[in-house]
């Protein structure tokens, strides 16, 4: 390990309503690789934003290489030797392999660009890093896995000083993640500073050398990986008593009646043959990495995305659900991961987003009878205590959790007895999670069926009466909550098939 | 490691399939069979003086295709190209016609006219972010009504052969001894030969594909992606410019308040051969092609006794198809 | 001037709509002043006319563009209900009646079509419109065999439809026009359709998840446009009488224009019905006043551009301070 060559100090940024960052501290030496770990929301990705110029920070300084330095975009982060590695894949899908590498800086000769040069450069650069990709390629014809490949090469191929990636491993293969690890050691060996985000603490015992820990926007410390245990890591990162409680056994009766039963249910390559059951007041979490395809397997019970084969039953009995119409009648409600997206309708009001499933009840003749929406709407803002000045409040000027509220609500006007809530706290500030969850056990309690798709093990484990793991595709796991852990879970998870 | 390559060669077969090479080798096909066709049923298509006629027609709508390519495959579209390019005509026709100057300097003020315009539109879209559509279909508006106030509502009439500054229309249909060549298509052809070189092989074409593709994505790759959306714009205007002449060439008389729906006869054929409508793929050639479907279309219905307006309805009709193959295309793509 | 914004009534009338309200007035003391022509009945009459067929074409494209689609076809479209239905009354001896029921007809045809190949083909309505503006062009001229047709005038056996405009000189159009807007503010804002059409445009997928039938709703937007283009096609030829083949497409703009003046945003899922009818009031007082100035259509044709341009900037700078 080298000297240090790049130090962030005192950072701190705020958006409105959050403080993403509370003066967080974070350095990296030569020949390094540094683990930033932290849940969801603990502010890693805006630090790495901060520092590539996609953000500005609100105050605090980044020394690079001795000298102060302050990046307006990631194209000035890139020039100085910082590269990102993102997690979310920023592909050209028309464009060949090579051109996607060299996008912005292509090899020209005159005003023609070399695209046989750049083919060559990438098969060089492929074959430095013991990767088998065509560079001429489209890319949109590669699976996930090679295109994170490729974008690992395109940072590496910016004669950069320092890598960031970000949860490279998430849609990896074993196999792949071996190879990434053997790359990142080549790295480290040829002195760059290595910046490692991911939630696996296994990977952070294999391949970093420290580990700074980050919880609710703020710094809580830096540890030597050899020295440390992973329950260190894990109180360090958890830092909360209630995160340490999960569930010891089931609450749901072993003789349950069975609400929900899914057999042989194919859809595309991310949902292979998949079945399982839902009993009456149960909550059944899905476990996995991501691009497990858990959310394709709700989408498609859901009706929101095709399904190619596979039963699926509802009391016993068979329905055919082709849209989300026939899903909605089936009496199955959806909270997607992505609300803003696919859940609320944020220029519309609390009242209006409440009513939204169930139209029907609210229309006198040819009116919707506005009185009534609105008393609805109040009752369940009530019940569910959602933070609004009113229901005729936009929701776009409602909190993460409480627009969260506002979908529930939406589903339980429908009378909804099936809810599948797909990452319920994503995005929701650490004291409203533990009212989300609150509010999930009650609806379990009062009998509705509860399908919840988490990433998060502790909210899995906290949660879940029974949990089931999807690996690529396939249902590779099922346990009952008295019996689960956080290592069998991750062995089910990363299962070869 | 050896895991993940396995399928490499499988996945290259597909492609190849998927590749536009694929259409426009069909809508080749197309062009042959509607010639075929038309030469079946009218004894008249079959002649010489048609195939010139096909060609005059040709030209203005071809430049038109080659230049709206590039809005397309940035995932937005040019509504200004038609009535943009009588604008053109009529302001250089005024500048030569009432103002004594050279066929050159007007054919000049065409051209630069039409980038000025291809200028704005790119400002609208790029720099104001306005829906291409709408920037361009007010544009459309604005040069239809700066092409009449130019020629002072009334049409203007380019040199027609014989009298002086006429050297132009030779440059689209050349006579040599008693017979009228097609020289426009040599010139037509040469340009699309090098705007799919621009499109494939410089800068400007390679980061207008990735604005179409994911314009995100390009942002991040820190390209200057303000420039080149506006530069896709611009080549639209300067070839709206470049057809403004062949029309006036071709037809010499011009006529303030036409030219609405001419961008559909190029739009569509753009589409036809192969540009994506929402974006990313597309090709020069593949355009050409298609705007001869919609020219044979255009000339060959009446030969066998539809009226010239089956036309207008015909490539409605058939743009629609070209945009429902595209879709149903990606759907496929999307299952697999 | 927040003090003003806070004030109850400004804000229930909304401060978009009493300036434009001050745009009105202004433009009208400002052609005053400019041309002596331009006071009297006579002009104010004119510029109603124009108003009523551009009003309905207006109302139509805004339940369109509140879905967060657009339809450029609906001036050809009116031309081609117009000329169908007065080449059936002229040449094929149709009632009148039926004539103006086949208006309405084809414009609600026009409105299927163009809806059915955006809500279940997802094909991007900008190319639909250009498709059914050249299909309506070209049926047009195919069915009227390219001649212009005559409605009949007034004092004509047929000529009651006139009415409809005008009786003496009470502008009945007027009233007919404003019952109109009323029906349309109370679909968009009081029904199921009009929530599922608002909502739609402002998140199609998050309406659809929602276990609602957006193919449905979305295909009924540009129904309830066609319906309103066939009405519009009514009045252009009770105004006017005389429709020829191969036009119309100026008027697209102007309606959008009214449209997105009035605080219809193009991303959809906002939309004023009173907003439009003022600024469809404005567009048509400009006609009148540019011609009333001497100038050619030509000049009304660049403003309207420019003011379609300013009038989405407006919007688009809008949501982007909002977020």
């Amino acid at each position: 390990m080298g000297d240090v060559i790049l130090t962030m100090k005192d950072i701190d940024k705020s958006f409105p309503g959050v403080h993403a960052l509370d003066h967080v501290n974070f350095e990296v030496k030569r020949g390094e690789v540094h683990a930033l770990m932290g849940e969801n929301g603990a502010g890693k990705s805006t630090l790495m934003k901060v520092l590539t110029g996609i953000y500005t920070k609100d105050s605090g300084s980044i020394t690079f290489e001795g000298k102060e330095v302050e990046f307006h975009n990631t194209r000035e982060a890139q020039d100085a030797g910082i590269v990102i590695v993102h997690q979310e894949l920023n592909m050209l899908g028309h464009l060949t392999v090579a051109q996607n590498i060299f996008i912005g800086r292509e090899f020209k000769k005159g005003i023609r660009i070399d695209d046989k040069k750049m083919n060559e450069e990438a098969a060089k650069l492929f074959e430095k890093l013991h990767i088998d990709i065509d560079p001429a390629e489209t890319m949109s014809n590669l699976t996930v896995g090679k295109q994170q490949m490729c974008e690992i090469a395109k940072a590496i191929s910016h004669e950069a000083k320092v890598i960031i990636f970000d949860e490279p491993s998430a849609a990896l293969t074993e196999a792949e993640i071996e190879e990434l690890f053997k790359i990142i050691r080549d790295l480290r060996q040829q002195q760059l500073g290595i910046v490692y985000i991911s939630h696996r603490m296994d990977e952070i015992k294999v391949i970093t050398d420290r580990v700074t820990v980050m919880r609710d926007g703020g710094y809580v410390g830096t540890l030597i990986t050899d020295e440390c245990t992973k329950d260190d890591i894990i109180n360090m990162m958890v830092g909360r008593v209630i995160y340490e409680d999960p569930k010891t056994e089931s609450a749901v009766p072993k003789d349950a009646p069975v609400v929900l039963k899914v057999e042989h249910l194919n859809a595309g390559k991310m949902v292979q043959d998949v079945s399982f059951e839902l009993r009456k007041g149960e909550i059944l979490g899905f476990s996995g990495l991501m691009g497990a395809g858990r959310t394709e397997t709700a989408r498609a019970i859901f009706g929101a995305d095709p399904k190619t084969s596979g039963d699926i039953y509802i009391d016993g009995k068979k329905v055919e659900i082709n849209n989300p119409q026939d899903a909605v009648k089936c009496g199955i409600g959806y909270l997607s991961e992505d609300r803003k997206r696919f859940g609320i309708v944020v220029q519309k009001s609390v009242a209006e987003n409440s009513t939204m499933a169930s139209m029907e009840n609210f229309v006198k003749g040819l009116f919707i009878n506005k009185s009534k929406e609105n008393k609805v709407a109040q009752e369940y803002v009530d019940s569910l205590a959602t933070k609004t000045p009113g229901v005729d409040q936009l929701v776009v000027n409602l909190s993460g959790g409480n627009q969260q509220k506002v979908v529930i609500a939406k589903w339980l006007i429908r009378n909804c007895d099936i809810l599948i809530f797909d990452e319920p706290t994503r995005g929701i500030d650490v004291g409203a999670k533990n009212e989300i969850y609150k509010l999930m056990n009650r609806l379990a309690e009062e009998g509705k069926s509860i399908i919840m798709i988490s990433s998060e093990m502790t909210e899995i484990l906290r949660m879940s009466d029974r949990i089931i793991v999807m690996c690529e595709g396939r249902k590779t796991g099922e346990i009952d909550i008295s019996e689960a852990s956080q290592e069998i879970i991750m062995n089910m998870a990363t299962r070869e098939i | 490691m050896s895991k993940a390559v396995v399928n490499a060669p499988a996945e290259k077969k597909k492609s190849m399939f998927s590749k536009s090479g694929n259409q426009k080798l069909i809508v080749l096909l197309v062009v042959i069979f509607l010639f075929i066709f038309f030469s079946i049923f009218s004894e008249n298509f079959r002649r010489y003086t048609t195939v010139l006629s096909i060609m005059d027609y040709s030209y203005y709508i071809a430049l038109m295709a080659i230049g709206v390519t590039f809005p397309l495959i940035t995932g937005g579209v040019d509504l200004s190209i038609g009535t943009g390019l009588i604008c053109y005509s009529l302001a250089g026709g005024y500048l030569v016609v009432h103002c004594g100057w050279p066929t050159w300097a007007g054919m000049l003020v065409s051209v630069l006219f039409g980038v000025l315009i291809g200028l704005l539109n790119g400002a609208l879209v790029s720099i104001m972010s306005l829906p291409p559509f709408l920037a361009t279909l007010c544009t459309c508006m604005i040069t239809r009504g700066l092409g009449s106030i130019c020629a002072k509502s009334f049409g203007i009439s380019w040199p027609t052969t014989g009298s002086e500054g006429s050297w132009f229309r030779d440059i689209f249909k050349i006579t040599i001894g008693d017979t009228k060549y097609p020289l426009g298509l040599l010139w037509v052809l040469l340009l699309v030969m090098f705007m799919a070189f621009v499109l494939n092989h410089t800068k400007i074409g390679r980061y207008t594909i990735a604005i179409g593709s994911n314009k995100e994505a390009t942002i991040l790759s820190g390209i200057n992606v303000k420039f080149y959306h506006i530069m896709a714009y611009v080549i639209s205007g300067f070839f709206a410019g470049l057809a403004s002449i062949a029309y006036s060439a071709v037809f010499s008389t011009v006529q303030p308040g036409t030219g609405a729906g001419f961008e559909l006869e190029a739009i569509g054929g753009a589409i036809i051969g192969g540009v994506s409508a929402s974006g990313g793929a597309g090709s020069v050639g593949g355009s050409l092609l298609g705007v001869f479907v919609i020219c044979l279309l255009k000339t060959g219905l009446p030969y066998i006794g539809l009226q010239a307006n089956w036309q207008q309805i015909i490539t409605g009709m058939v743009l629609i198809g070209a945009v429902m193959v595209d879709i149903l295309k990606k759907k496929r793509a999307a299952a697999v | 001037m927040e003090k003003i914004k806070q004030n109850p009534i400004v804000k229930k009338i909304g401060i978009n709509r009493i300036v434009l309200c001050g745009v009105l007035v202004l433009m009208y003391a400002i052609f005053s002043m400019l041309s002596d022509k331009f006071v009297g009945v006579q002009r104010i009459m004119s510029a109603l006319n124009y108003a009523y067929f551009l009003g309905f074409l207006s109302l139509g494209v805004t339940f369109v563009i509140a879905t967060g689609g657009i339809d450029f076809s609906i001036g050809p479209v009116m031309f081609c209900s117009a000329l169908i239905s007065g080449y059936c009354l002229t040449s094929y001896g149709v009632p009148l009646a039926a004539s103006l029921l086949i208006s309405v007809l084809v414009g609600f045809l026009f409105g299927v079509f163009n809806g059915y190949f955006v809500a279940y083909w997802t094909v991007p309505p900008f190319i639909i419109s250009m498709a059914s503006m050249n299909i309506a062009k070209g049926l047009a001229s195919v069915f009227t065999k390219t001649q212009s047709v005559s409605w009949p005038q007034s004092a004509d056996a047929n000529g009651w439809y006139r009415s409809f405009v005008k009786a003496g000189n009470f502008p009945v159009g007027l009233v007919i026009l404003l019952v109109f807007a009323v029906i349309c503010s109370i679909v968009l804002n009081q029904t199921k359709a009009g929530r599922y059409i608002l909502s739609l445009g402002s998140n199609k997928e998050a309406v659809r998840l929602s276990g609602v039938n957006v193919k449905k709703w979305e295909m009924l937007a540009y129904i309830i446009c066609g319906i309103l283009v066939g009405i519009a096609a009514i009045f252009y030829v009770a105004a006017y009488t005389t429709v020829q083949p191969g036009y119309g497409d100026t008027y697209n703009n102007e309606a959008i224009a009214g449209c997105v003046m009035g605080g219809t945003s193009m991303a959809g899922g906002l939309a004023s019905i009173s907003g439009t009818i003022i600024g469809v009031f404005i567009i048509a007082l400009l006609q009148e006043g540019i011609l009333a100035l001497g100038f050619s259509k030509d000049y009304q044709l660049i403003i309207t551009g420019i003011i379609v341009i300013v009038a989405v900037y407006a919007d688009v700078v809008t949501r982007r301070r909002k977020n």
